[in-house]
């Protein structure tokens, strides 16, 4: 086990090089002198070339290359072109704010999954398990944007009920929490349904039910337990897509996340926010998948000696 | 036509491949079939709700939103097909190509592959946004370039597999060369797993389109998209609730017909699929 996350952890140290050089790389690889992009296109000639000089645009590009790599390495991912703060300080505060609406957002879709997952395969092909069944599928092709639509509409505007944007207090959670998890819980609820189907069919779930085992039992100990391996696999890979589609319901919601700055960033043209929110974003997501492969691990313990 | 003829036999794949034929059709007959210019502004009739001129009521400029949605399923299939063919012609060779050669340049390819499969496509597409920019082509690459790594992965198996057959062996054996291996032998056999993804993958790409969209990052206005459409009925949510109907209805009945074809095509193809059901 300990070899396995060391193995892990040192595998994000080529990924993060990787990250980093291509942040470089942005520079050059989009239309236009950089340093006009970091001055603003209005920015006086000696702004400009103070820029340039500062970072270095009119040297050779390994040279350019070393000194933005040394930066990033300290900690430095320049300034924001229109607040002049350092990126990291206005990244950081946001990441919580994501990282708060994910974690919750993940929260309601498991409970909701494992439920309707596990009622619906109880009632397998019964009209419950063909309810379940279709609002999954409808809940899988209705956009996140188009949900956050129509919930602010019946819940803030109709019966005005529930704030419609920002986070100053748990009433600001419910309806950005409910719009991205359930879309997530929608996903989810059809693959806990198909691993209980395939659980629920198995030799010793026969052999339970011979016994005279209470139905309940059966489902939630001998069918549940055995079922929870793919399970928690399919968890991990949804928090990764929670964390995605974080940046989509934070722009319909004014949610102050990581998603919503780097959007705004990619509007505004504002290349260092762009660059900080891309590269917090890539080790997020770096680590998010680490710790599902070793929570994989630890379920599983055929994994650790591969 | 076995196709066809078994496909024929799954009724939501009759009642659902229908509509996405007529989605297409739509999208291919925009230009004759709106009621009205959906670039024409007027003025003197801004958010007038839906009425028997206006089935779906006109947006903030006066435009009509039924010609406006109906435009709108030409781009997306637009955008949605150029994106697909697009990562189709950049994944699959390259996952051929790696798959059959191996060695060091397929762990390398792979380690990347791999590391690019953890971002969410949505992630990987912005990212591209940002050097491509934000238009129609932009959409296009940034979206195809972002579902390549899922080409790359099933090209390279199912060629593994195909490589190790017998009739690979024999062309070896008679001199020909890798492309034409690759082109003459490999391809056929492994085309039918590649095509049952890009059918699968279709209604992700149309997500993904207009999620861009809506974030302001897709197509731009004046040009209607569906995202882009409810972005802009977000700011009238409060006076004209009715402009979110058209598209939305839209952009979820599209997304529908396409996961439920691509199921029944998956299905058609591999008939072992339907039992675990």
């Amino acid at each position: 086990m300990i070899r396995l996350i060391v193995g892990r952890l040192l595998f994000m140290v080529p990924a993060a090089l990787l990250i980093i050089t291509f942040l470089f790389a942005l520079f050059h690889l989009i239309p236009g002198d950089p340093a006009v992009m970091l001055a603003g296109d209005n920015a006086p000639r000696s702004v400009v070339d103070g820029i340039r000089e500062a970072y270095g645009f009119d040297q050779p590009l390994h040279i350019q290359y070393g000194r933005y790599m040394a930066k990033v390495l300290q900690g430095d991912l320049g300034i924001s072109n229109y607040t002049r703060d350092p990126v990291v300080n206005s990244v950081i505060p946001r990441i919580i704010n994501t990282a708060q609406l994910a974690f919750l957002s993940m929260l309601f879709a498991m409970v909701v999954s494992l439920l309707l997952g596990c009622v619906s395969a109880m009632y397998w092909n019964r009209p419950l398990d063909k309810i379940v069944t279709i609002v999954s599928l409808l809940g899988i092709c209705t956009p996140v944007f188009v949900t956050g639509l129509l919930a602010i509409y019946f819940f803030s505007i109709y019966l005005d009920w529930l704030p419609i944007s920002g986070m100053s207090s748990w009433r600001h959670f419910i309806l950005p929490v409910i719009t991205l998890g359930a879309f997530q819980a929608a996903v989810l609820t059809r693959m806990v349904r198909s691993c209980m189907v395939d659980a629920l069919g198995k030799d010793y779930i026969t052999t339970a039910r011979a016994k005279g085992a209470p139905e309940l039992l059966v489902v939630f100990k001998h069918a549940l337990r055995n079922a929870l391996l793919p399970i928690v696999t399919l968890f991990g890979l949804g928090l990764g897509h929670t964390l995605g589609g974080s940046v989509v319901t934070e722009t319909i919601f004014n949610w102050p996340g990581l998603g919503r700055l780097m959007v705004n960033s990619i509007l505004t043209r504002d290349l260092p926010i762009t660059q900080g929110s891309i590269f917090f974003f890539a080790m997020i997501f770096i680590l998010v998948n680490l710790i599902v492969d070793l929570v994989y691990a630890w379920v599983d313990p055929r994994i650790r000696y591969d | 036509m076995d196709f066809f003829r078994r496909y024929k036999r799954d009724k939501v794949g009759i009642v659902f491949g229908a509509l996405l034929v007529l989605l297409y059709a739509v999208a291919l007959t925009a230009h004759w079939i709106t009621p009205a210019d959906p670039m024409a502004v007027n003025l003197r009739e801004v958010f007038s709700p839906p009425s028997s001129a206006h089935w779906l009521g006109t947006d903030q400029f006066g435009r009509d939103v039924l010609s406006r949605v109906i435009l709108a399923t030409q781009v997306t299939v637009r955008v949605t097909s150029a994106a697909c063919l697009f990562a189709v012609l950049t994944g699959v060779p390259i996952g051929m190509f790696v798959g059959y050669r191996g060695g060091w340049v397929e762990a390398i390819a792979m380690r990347l592959t791999d590391m690019l499969l953890i971002f969410p496509i949505i992630m990987l597409a912005i990212v591209i946004v940002v050097v491509a920019g934000p238009t129609e082509t932009g959409v296009v690459v940034a979206l195809g370039l972002a579902q390549a790594p899922t080409f790359i992965r099933i090209a390279r198996g199912v060629t593994l597999a195909a490589k190790e057959e017998l009739y690979v062996e024999a062309a070896i054996a008679a001199g020909s060369g890798w492309p034409h291996i690759l082109v003459r032998h490999i391809w056929p056999n492994i085309s039918t797993p590649i095509i049952v993804q890009a059918t699968l993958t279709l209604p992700v790409f149309v997500l993904n389109a207009s999620a861009l969209s809506y974030l302001g990052l897709g197509v731009q206005p004046p040009t209607p998209e569906w995202g882009q459409m409810l972005n802009e009925a977000k700011d009238h949510l409060i006076t004209s609730p009715y402009l979110i109907v058209g598209p939305a209805a839209a952009l979820v009945v599209f997304v529908l017909s396409a996961n439920l074809v691509g199921d029944v095509v998956q299905e058609t193809l591999n008939p072992k699929l339907k039992k675990r059901k």
